[in-house]
């Protein structure tokens, strides 16, 4: 017994506590989800292969650029489903189990657990994301020139999303509004948010209303990554705009958390 | 004393008979319109928000979106409307209470089953309307299409809403896990809404979907109410009424089962 505790805090003095912490939440969550997981994985890849191939019967023959458009935009919808949908309703399940303070009162720094999470979130969405298109490019031909600026794309686009999603589960404190923000996020972003198609079909104020939030400029700058010649301009504002809601969604999350530890 | 014990030990009366089975399906549903006060407006909001809600973003998709592409996605809203509220909201309504145990308390009132069963289609199918019109009247407004409404738009809507929530209802008490249920209604309406062709033309699909669409009850129910909003667009009105007549008496066979099942 002793003995096991000389070797933990052996272990502990060995490694800086943030990076202890981070490992150690990526192992607790990935084995707290180990039944979801695949479950979740394989929503994600119905979700888009699902949106790719269904779309494309809404057309006689799909226009090449609309295949473009949606097959980008899936993308987008992969890497912020479980950061901002399903990760809030998880924590909104803990919260009416009883969980949720268990697992605030572990010795772990507050940043190291979102990083953590943020981790899981993008092993989750990744593998859909790339399936959604390589199916694309199946089935309709579409020949996507990927760019190195995909990389800090799809990481600030799920940093982004999964920290709206942080700042929605623990800084919204009833679990049931928690569920209904999230229920309402998921019509809003597939529906109304022009990342399947671009913003000049929807009326002017909502083009302007989606201007200023995160989703539509996380399809732009994922697009950017993955095609040229069709986002041409704006892709550094879209950056600043994505990356200032992640700034907001974290600071929004850390005084929630730090107010109630 | 004695009195009182020989009345305790009578031998319960049955009822039975069809007056007795009108009398119980007339307090059968007061009791499920009296509960359904608390729920009965959030239902209709959730209607609108999907039928109107897919009929706006639907068009979205489109590069330009032709009287024709308009014409599909209008006439197919009241479907939309429909499927979410039978595949959807009755089952979790089954499981919600079952969850709360609420389920086996109504099954032990002393009311025939099947006029408890009656009920709940009439009811839901009565509280699918009211969302549904609004939803349609939305869709028509934005996209600035006249609708011929021909007086069978009355079956078709009647039967279609009666359909989604006997299968529904069927299906949520025939697979006993609500964990289950939550999950099939969730992949279903994902599939259905997306392969299904409701707010487009059938030609567009695959020949081998389209043959599957001719048996189940989804394009059916698009179809039947298609043709009360319009004219010359939809031909074979017949069989389309038969396919879902068919769903309906299925979801009727398989509620009767699992009730039949139980005792």
């Amino acid at each position: 017994m002793a003995t096991t505790t000389m070797v933990g805090a052996r272990e502990r003095l060995r490694r800086p506590p943030w990076l202890h912490g981070y490992s150690t939440m990526t192992r607790w969550e990935l084995t707290g989800l180990r039944l979801e997981l695949p479950l979740i994985v394989g929503v994600e890849i119905m979700t888009g292969v699902g949106f790719v191939l269904g779309l494309g019967l809404f057309f006689h023959h799909m226009p090449a650029p609309v295949g473009l458009y949606v097959s980008t935009g899936v993308v987008v919808l992969n890497l912020t489903l479980v950061g901002l949908i399903v990760g809030p309703q998880f924590v909104a399940d803990q919260k009416l189990a009883g969980t949720y303070d268990y697992l605030r009162a572990l010795p772990v720094p507050v940043t190291s657990a979102a990083a953590a999470w943020y981790t899981v979130t993008l092993i989750a969405g990744l593998p859909a994301a790339v399936i959604a298109l390589v199916v694309a490019e199946l089935r309709y031909g579409i020949a996507f020139t990927v760019t190195p600026s995909i990389v800090p794309a799809i990481l600030l686009t799920v940093f982004t999303g999964t920290m709206l999603g942080y700042a929605l589960s623990h800084a919204v404190s009833n679990p049931m509004t928690t569920r209904l923000i999230a229920q309402l996020l998921v019509f809003f972003v597939m529906g109304f948010s022009p990342i399947l198609y671009p913003a000049s079909r929807q009326p002017e104020w909502l083009a302007a209303l989606n201007g200023w939030l995160p989703f539509e400029h996380m399809a732009t700058i994922v697009r950017a990554g993955l095609t040229t010649g069709i986002v041409t301009e704006g892709i550094a504002r879209s950056y600043a705009i994505v990356a200032i809601w992640g700034v907001v969604g974290t600071v929004l999350a850390g005084r929630a958390l730090r107010r109630r530890a | 004393m004695s009195a009182a014990a020989r009345t305790v030990h009578a031998p319960p009366v049955v009822e039975s008979g069809v007056a007795h089975w009108f009398r119980s399906f007339g307090l059968m549903m007061r009791f499920d319109a009296g509960r359904a006060r608390e729920w009965a407006a959030m239902m209709a909001i959730v209607q609108v928000f999907m039928g109107a809600g897919m009929a706006i973003t639907y068009g979205f998709f489109y590069p330009v979106v032709t009287p024709t592409i308009a014409l599909y996605i209008v006439t197919g809203t009241p479907t939309l409307a429909l499927i979410p509220l039978g595949l959807v909201m009755v089952p979790i309504g089954v499981s919600q209470q079952k969850v709360e145990r609420t389920f086996d308390f109504i099954w032990s009132l002393p009311a025939p089953r099947s006029a408890q069963a009656a009920s709940t289609f009439v009811l839901w199918t009565a509280l699918a309307i009211p969302g549904m019109v609004v939803a349609v009247a939305i869709a028509a407004w934005r996209y600035g299409v006249a609708l011929t409404v021909s007086p069978s738009i009355v079956p078709a809507v009647l039967l279609s809403a009666l359909m989604a929530i006997s299968v529904g209802f069927g299906m949520a008490l025939a697979i006993s896990s609500p964990v289950v249920v939550n999950l099939i209604t969730n992949t279903l309406i994902f599939v259905v809404l997306l392969f299904t062709p409701i707010v487009f033309p059938i030609s567009q699909l695959p020949s081998w979907m389209a043959t599957v669409h001719h048996l189940l009850p989804f394009y059916a129910m698009a179809q039947i109410v298609r043709a009360g909003l319009t004219t010359g667009i939809v031909t074979n009105v017949a069989w389309w009424y038969l396919v879902v007549i068919v769903w309906t008496v299925f979801g009727w066979g398989l509620t009767a089962w699992v009730v039949a099942r139980r005792g």
